[in-house]
């Protein structure tokens, strides 16, 4: 009984009634907000159609590239391979305006990473907001697979195309073989 | 000492748009006999199973890499003096040292021309 009474005065010493009233209510707004947060990212939405969305026209644009490169390429080992001749020249057309056929690939794999682009727009966006909303803060520490992977291309410089070109000329290359 | 044309040369890249291409351009050299292989691990055991006088190899493969690929060649007492040439999109300087660092013969960047690939064909095996 002394016990339980010392519990109550030590809760009524850290908050009044009213303090945790007020605490209780900022509680219930924060939930409030979180739920409002969560119906804002539109997750299901995100998982049903824009994250598949994106996968698909992915896969096209690498068909499309794929089939175009090939439709190019067997092209111009044809035209390399044409006897010469009096039909050489109309030969060499056709394929070239085969060439200028395939290229269109170009037009159409360029509207579908618009919308990828826009999808992933749409999306940083809502992680953005909610982020925001609920004051996130990232976990310390990465995934075990993600750790992996990076510790492989750490390994193995495995550092990829770098952006606007070479990082190291051809020139200052073959200066290091010379 | 001319370019052995008949040569056969393994032609190591994940994708087979760039194994064609570079198949066009070593065609267009003069080179009639090659092969080529997906990755690092194929690579190896082509190379077990002939001797090749030069081998082409890009550096971002899986599960083997092109670097892997030169570590083990140079590694093996049968493999190790197999002209080497790196052709990737790799193009950090670390890349560039470490690569001749484990043995490589010579290192193109991509893009690349058939001038290009030529001359370092030439500065490996002779010309």
């Amino acid at each position: 009984m002394r016990m339980m009474a010392a519990t109550r005065e030590n809760r009524s010493q850290v908050s009044s009634p009213s303090a945790m009233v007020k605490e209780l209510i900022d509680i219930a707004d924060y939930i409030a907000n979180l739920r409002d947060a969560i119906a804002l990212l539109r997750a299901n939405e995100l998982t049903r159609h824009r994250l598949p969305m994106v996968h698909e026209e992915l896969s096209e644009v690498v068909a499309a590239t794929a089939g175009a490169t090939n439709s190019i390429m067997g092209n111009a080992e044809a035209i390399l391979g044409l006897p010469d001749g009096p039909g050489y020249r109309a030969a060499v057309e056709a394929k070239i305006y085969d060439i200028f056929e395939a290229c269109a690939f170009q037009d159409i794999t360029g509207q579908r990473i618009a919308k990828v682009a826009e999808a992933m727009s749409q999306l940083e966006g809502r992680l953005a907001r909610f982020s925001a909303a609920v004051k996130a803060r990232d976990a310390n520490g990465i995934d075990e697979t993600e750790a992996e992977r990076h510790t492989r291309n750490e390994a193995l410089l495995l550092n990829g195309p770098q952006k606007g070109g070479p990082a190291t000329a051809q020139d200052e290359i073959d200066a290091l073989f010379a | 000492m001319a370019l052995d044309l008949s040569m056969p040369i393994l032609v190591v890249d994940d994708y087979q748009t760039m194994v064609r291409i570079i198949r066009n351009l070593l065609k267009q050299l003069g080179f009639e006999d090659v092969d080529d292989a997906s990755d690092g691990t194929a690579a190896l055991a082509r190379l077990k199973g002939r001797k090749y006088g030069l081998v082409i190899s890009d550096w971002n493969m899986e599960p083997m890499t092109g670097y892997e690929l030169l570590r083990h060649v140079r590694a093996d007492e049968g493999l190790r003096t197999t002209p080497f040439i790196m052709v990737t999109a790799e193009s950090k300087t670390e890349n560039v040292i470490a690569a001749k660092k484990a043995g490589v013969n010579n290192y193109i960047v991509k893009p690349f021309n058939a001038a290009t690939l030529k001359s370092k064909i030439e500065a490996v095996c002779g010309a």
